[in-house]
């Protein structure tokens, strides 16, 4: 700073007044050489801004597209926590042997919310009373799950479903089955609040 | 001390050199600013296009794209356009599976000629289960349901559940395996 100052002092004040006080032939001369370095750096600093910006922008438009919006298989960690979430709630659900309805209708209410809970309500009505006079045993398996969409806090899955269907004095039967549903990250945990038949 | 307030003395009666010089430290803060940004605008650009989850992100949506049209082109043949059905069946495909096509397709061909039937595919939802990159593989899971015609009765209709791996050639993602999910084996 000092260093900077130091050699002024003996130009300075005379450059300074004979610019304030009577204009000089050399002054015009000396102006358009002091203003040239100014108007070099504005033009260096929109410059420089405009570069900037533009390359931002650019950079924006590579990197948030429709494909980066979805995070299923970029984000594995996510990923692989509501696929398990969601296949561990539906073999829950789908499961029950008879007298056990009662438990199977509990799990559902600690992994289903909104519209999911009311499908299942109507479905598990059937089923119970079915169940019960049938002597109908239900496992369900899940066959392959995969995430078709997922952002922060909420999960589209396409699951692959085996039912093995089991009445007493009977040989098993197996139906195969597939199911979308949508989950919601609430609390910390995947519920499930929509399942669609494909 | 003395010599100290001599040079505040020197700098105040040099006012205009005083204003002067925050000016031009401003400006100078200004270009180092909007070198700044450029620089941080040009490393954000950089780092977009060499953005591995971006790059990631994208393959896995051309690898869905093709899988899905790869496993509709493979369900769907009609027998009054065998030739251009099956031609899309080798080209939707890669590998094992392609070569299978291509040695079976005389064989094939003749099948269907006789039965006389119509295929068509929908699909209904597909999903990547896997995808690695620096190998260029990819496994999808696809929902399907295919409408068979045949020159007597109703049409059938039947939803099939397809696990396929796909291949990353010059030709973009092909399908070098295609199967349907096995029932019964729960838990893969």
């Amino acid at each position: 700073m000092n260093s900077d100052v130091a050699p002024d002092p003996d130009l300075g004040p005379g450059a300074e007044e004979t610019g304030t006080r009577a204009p000089d032939p050399h002054d015009g001369a000396d102006v358009v050489r002091r203003r040239w370095p100014r108007v070099l750096g504005a033009l260096l600093t929109v410059a420089l801004l405009a570069t900037g910006g533009a390359l931002y922008a650019e950079g924006r438009q590579l990197r948030d597209t429709s494909a980066t919006a979805n995070r299923a298989l970029t984000d594995a960690e996510a990923t692989t926590r509501v696929t398990g979430d969601v296949s561990s709630a539906l073999s829950k659900i789908f499961s029950y042997g008879p007298g056990a309805t009662a438990t199977t209708r509990a799990a559902a209410k600690e992994v289903l919310a909104g519209k999911a809970l009311q499908q299942y309500a109507a479905l598990f009505g059937q089923v119970e009373r079915q169940s019960a006079d049938q002597k109908l045993t239900l496992t369900t398996g899940v066959v392959r799950a995969g995430v078709t969409r997922l952002t922060d806090d909420s999960a589209h899955l396409l699951v692959f479903l085996d039912q093995v269907h089991e009445r007493r004095g009977r040989a098993p039967t197996t139906a195969s089955a597939q199911l979308t549903v949508v989950a919601e990250l609430r609390d910390g945990r995947w519920w499930i609040v929509e399942i669609g038949s494909t | 001390m003395a010599r100290r307030r001599t040079t505040t003395v020197k700098t105040g009666t040099r006012r205009t050199t005083g204003t002067r010089n925050p000016l031009l430290l401003v400006a100078l803060a200004l270009v180092v600013c909007a070198a700044g940004a450029a620089g941080w605008g040009g490393w954000q650009r950089y780092a977009a296009s060499h953005d591995d989850a971006a790059s990631f992100a994208q393959a896995r949506d051309d690898a869905l794209a093709a899988g899905e049209q790869a496993v509709q082109n493979m369900n769907t043949l009609n027998h009054k356009a065998l030739e251009q059905g099956l031609d899309s069946w080798e080209q939707s495909t890669t590998g094992d599976l392609h070569r299978q096509l291509v040695d079976g397709r005389d064989a094939f061909a003749k099948q269907i000629a006789e039965a006389k039937t119509v295929s068509t595919a929908k699909v209904l939802s597909g999903a990547v289960t896997e995808l690695d990159q620096r190998a260029g593989r990819a496994g999808v899971m696809v929902a399907l349901r295919v409408t068979v015609t045949a020159p007597k009765g109703e049409p059938a209709v039947k939803e099939s559940r397809l696990l396929g791996t796909l291949t990353r050639t010059s030709g973009g993602w092909k399908l070098s395996a295609l199967g349907q999910a096995p029932v019964g084996s729960t838990g893969g």
